[in-house]
């Protein structure tokens, strides 16, 4: 932390603003969320819903509007997050939504294990065009392994396997989109010459995993390159982000961990010659809005209710191998847990203590509390920190909710929210956040009108858009095209 | 919502009706549409132009707007085809005509040979779902032998083999669209049921060249099964085209061959068990239309005074990509060889000599035909034809009406009654004008003949070509028990 002061003066302190994204989830990211009474549930394949998501985060100036993805689905998301189970397709709902908007940058999820160079260099390229400049391309190597079955692969290849994968397509798509130059084009109606074929450059990669001749067929876009993003905590995950991204995606869930983890990617970046500020870092997080902190918290109750826990609610029905194997992986991707790990059981693996002889609503106690291991002690304040409730108050149910939901929760008004913002904007943490709605749309709407204003009266967010691409918003230059320097 | 079968009892006798697309191609299908005076010389990168171009037709009741695709590019296209060099890409042009449209169908060309089904499945099923069941995939093979060389292959695969991966992809593509039966979404937020697992099926391809365990990660597509268009003459590309076809494209330039290529596939679809209202022929036809005869003969001479024309000693073989004039040189060096007879050396301007229609071969009899078809000008007549216009009429293959409103439809007419084509797919040589052209003046004139819908009867492509929502694949099986997802 004391170095990040090094690298801004005050004044630049005083200028830095946040950055604000909005992650579409069609019915939210809370595991019940598309129960909530009123909340949005029918709407992941109607294209105004993304319409109306879009033009209020718009309205609001958010940076950019996020289509996740994943390659393979199941019906664990059924429980989990609905709103991967089935959905659109990015690159199509996002070129729709292009048409529906008119300022929000747009970020599509692909992902370099299942594609084509040459065709994802072209999808990201037109979307760019059909933006004006507002696209971007979050890449992920591989969030769901059953991908590999749905792509006729034996198997989805380690993680060195998809980032050597990712690290070649990358600098290919690059000089793609540089095959032709930003005045290729003569177009010159009395001497029919279309294009200066001089300006139009085959690349003739030949690599490890890829052979592309090249050029493109598409021109050079409005941002040169549409804006990377990246996310991941692996070793290969924070080189190739430190190296390639002009925005972090990030998961940290606690203000320590989130410094730690940004000085981590600052520091990758430094070693690889990248200026300060060249790469935002933006956590993602699940804002619970409120007009009181106690209207927040009975919200975040209210979800936590609809949360179905398995039937055998002692020891879902599984062996604990089950529950110490998957839960794990539920936890890094920070998303919730699912069938056979919503139990005392289950808990008492995260926890470190054995549960057996406590009822779900009974009250934790001290002596057992005392006795949890590290993650136990950080569920227990966690669940103090979202629900008012601590050692007295609290309840197994409780903190099987929290384990439950998992993710970056903050609950509270729109002070509350605003002062987290700020303490993790000031403390280094992060350049903004990836904002996600428990449920839709009446949390998007809370935010926007309770939280951006007061960002905004802090100083802390735009009043206007400035600029016109993506990459202004960002404070990016247009990249050199690497066959005319 | 219909089904397949409650439709194919109620739908009462079915007739032929007239169906029109639009080919996108922003600088016009001419190789010199885009120096016309009107036409947007940079608007292959203006997605408001091409939604403006596309409302022109949604406001004709055009059955579609038809994007194409090539998976590689060459400087030298910029003579032959500058519309094809460099453009963008047709699923993002194609939802972004979702969003700018109501009513019009969707074709965005993919190219099997290059893409994997579960990619092209879910690409498809969303555009229809976005569209509200507008969507169309044109299967293309790859006409491009360049475009291995792209996509980390040795070589460009040859038909067979080619086709042997479309029909299997094909296959998967549509079932992975099962995958999801309509009704798998509960999305019961009392009893916190979001999908019926009975309802959601794994597909478990394993094939020769695919293994795709499913399901999609889409609902079922509005329509189903998007419209499927295929072009081609091939055998195997017929066969396809035959047997999966909802549309298909193609590219006789004369009547004779569009009766005998629309007989062959009829014939050859009700042998696979369809009916031949099932499907439709569409060839492309490039119209010239302006209110006089004169008129439209003038734009085409002023289109074609804009080509660049092949050195007159350039006889070898040139390979060129993509579209209109390929692998054809634009000399009188390619004239003589039709022909039959040595006119090299001539002034273009030169009028077609007597001696010359009374020797030529009879492919060169039927070019002078076409080129006085055309131009209205003969051999040895008050407006003599000359040899430009004959190597204008070989490099502007295809289909081609010029004339006044009535001359277009009635050669629209002609070709609908003698089953060479159940309706077109309109290339306009230069663009927006051509297209404004044919809407203001020839879709009136098929209208008042009673020839042409007034109105749009239905919402979704398949409506507008008549077609039933095909089963699901699983449902007609009664899901077999191991497709259940797990």
């Amino acid at each position: 932390m004391a170095h990040q002061g090094q690298n801004h003066t005050t004044s630049d302190d005083e200028r830095r603003q946040l950055h604000l994204g909005y992650m579409y989830w069609a019915n939210g990211t809370h595991p019940a969320g598309w129960r909530y009474p009123g909340a949005a549930h029918e709407g992941a394949f109607e294209p105004d819903h993304i319409v109306r998501l879009a033009r209020t985060a718009e309205a609001a100036k958010f940076d950019f509007f996020f289509f996740g993805d994943r390659l393979a689905t199941g019906l664990n998301y059924e429980l989990t997050n609905t709103s991967v189970l089935a959905r659109f397709e990015p690159f199509t709902a996002a070129s729709y939504l292009a048409t529906k908007t008119s300022e929000i940058g747009i970020v599509v999820t692909a992902n370099p294990t299942y594609f084509e160079p040459f065709n994802l260099a072209r999808l990201v390229a037109s979307l760019d065009h059909a933006t004006h400049g507002r696209a971007s391309w979050n890449i992920v190597t591989g969030a769901d392994g059953r991908a590999a079955q749905n792509y006729s692969r034996s198997e989805h290849g380690d993680p060195d396997y998809r980032y050597d994968r990712a690290d070649e397509f990358i600098a290919i798509v690059r000089r793609l989109w540089d095959s032709w130059e930003d005045d290729a084009f003569i177009r010159n109606k009395d001497t029919g010459s279309f294009v200066d074929g001089e300006k139009i450059h085959p690349l003739n990669h030949v690599g490890k995993t890829f052979s592309v001749k090249g050029p493109l067929n598409v021109a050079r876009t409005p941002q040169g390159y549409p804006v990377i993003l990246h996310a991941g905590t692996s070793e290969r995950s924070r080189n190739f982000g430190a190296r390639e991204a002009d925005v972090i995606f990030a998961a940290s869930a606690t203000l320590e961990d989130g410094v730690a983890y940004a000085n981590d990617i600052r520091s990758r970046a430094r070693e690889r010659g990248r200026p300060d500020g060249q790469i935002k870092i933006l956590p993602g997080i699940t804002p619970l809005v409120g007009k009181t902190l106690e209207a927040a918290r009975q919200i975040y109750d209210q979800l936590n209710a609809l949360i179905i826990l398995d039937d055998d609610v002692r020891f879902g029905g599984r062996e604990p191998s089950y529950w110490s194997l998957d839960a794990k992986v539920a936890e890094i991707r920070g998303e919730a847990v699912g069938a056979g790990h919503r139990n005392l059981g289950a808990l008492s693996q995260r926890v470190g203590i054995s549960l057996s002889h406590v009822d779900i609503d009974d009250l934790v106690d001290l002596e057992r509390a005392s006795a949890f291991n590290h993650a136990g002690s950080r569920l227990l304040a966690e669940t103090d920190r979202r629900t008012g409730r601590g050692i007295g108050q609290v309840s197994w149910r409780d903190l099987l909710h929290t384990y439950i939901v998992g993710g970056h929760v903050v609950v509270g008004s729109a002070q509350d929210i605003a002062d987290y913002f700020e303490s993790w904007f000031k403390a280094g943490a992060c350049d903004g956040f990836n904002v996600q709605s428990a449920y839709v749309y009446e949390q998007l709407d809370l935010f926007v009108e309770l939280v951006v204003p007061e960002l905004q009266k802090r100083n802390l967010f735009r009043t206007e858009y400035e600029g016109a691409t993506l990459r202004d918003r960002f404070g990016l230059k247009r990249p050199l095209n690497q066959f005319a320097a | 919502m219909k089904t397949g079968l409650f439709a194919m009892t109620t739908t009462p006798k079915r007739q032929r009706e007239l169906h029109l697309g639009l080919m996108f191609w922003a600088g016009g299908t001419h190789p010199a549409g885009w120096r016309m005076s009107s036409s947007k010389a940079d608007a292959a990168f203006d997605i408001e132009f091409l939604q403006y171009v596309t409302q022109l037709a949604e406001k004709a009741k055009f059955d579609f707007l038809f994007l194409g695709d090539r998976l590689a590019t060459d400087p030298q296209l910029q003579t032959t085809n500058p519309a094809q060099m460099s453009r963008l890409e047709p699923f993002v042009s194609g939802a972004s005509l979702a969003a700018a449209t109501s009513h019009i169908g969707i074709v965005v060309t993919a190219n099997p040979t290059y893409y994997d089904p579960f990619t092209v499945a879910r690409m498809f099923a969303s555009l229809d779902h976005l569209s509200k069941g507008r969507a169309s995939w044109n299967i293309v093979t790859g006409a491009d032998a360049i475009a291995a060389a792209n996509f980390s292959r040795d070589t460009h695969w040859d038909t067979e083999r080619r086709y042997d991966w479309a029909d299997e992809f094909v296959d998967v593509v549509k079932g992975l669209w099962d995958t999801f039966e309509d009704d798998a979404f509960v999305r019961d937020p009392v009893n916190g049921t979001y999908v019926d697992p009975a309802k959601i099926h794994k597909l478990n391809h394993k094939g020769q060249s695919f293994a795709v365990e499913g399901p999609l990660n889409v609902a079922r597509p509005v329509q189903g099964h998007p419209v499927i268009l295929h072009a081609g003459t091939s055998e195997r590309s017929r066969q396809l085209g035959a047997r999966d076809a909802d549309v298909i494209f193609a590219g006789q330039g004369t009547i004779e061959a569009a009766k005998a290529y629309y007989a062959d596939m009829k014939a050859r679809a009700v042998a696979y068990g369809r009916d031949e209202l099932d499907f439709s022929i569409l060839p492309g036809l490039t119209p010239i239309v302006a209110p006089t005869t004169e008129e439209a003969v003038a734009i085409y001479d002023r289109l074609n005074g804009f080509l660049v024309l092949d050195k007159e000693d350039n006889d070898g073989e040139e390979v060129r990509f993509g579209g209109l004039g390929r692998n054809a040189l634009r000399n009188l060096t390619r004239v003589a060889a039709i022909l039959g007879i040595d006119v090299r050396g001539n002034d273009h301007d030169a009028s077609v000599p007597v001696q010359v229609a009374e020797q030529a071969s009879p492919e060169g009899l039927a070019l002078i035909a076409e080129a006085t078809r055309r131009t209205r000008r003969t051999v040895g007549g008050p407006s003599p034809l000359l040899l430009k216009d004959l190597i204008y009429t070989t490099i502007l293959s295809g289909a081609v009406a010029i004339g006044n409103p009535t001359e277009v439809a009635d050669f629209i007419e002609l070709w609908f009654r003698e089953k060479a084509a159940d309706g077109f797919n309109i290339f306009p040589p230069y663009v927006p004008e051509s297209v404004e052209a044919f809407v203001d003046l020839v879709v009136p004139e098929l209208q008042r003949r009673g020839f042409y819908r007034l109105d749009y009867s239905g919402s979704t492509f398949r409506d507008h070509l008549g077609l039933t929502r095909p089963e699901n694949r699983f449902v007609a099986k009664d899901a077999a028990a191991s497709s259940k997802v797990a």
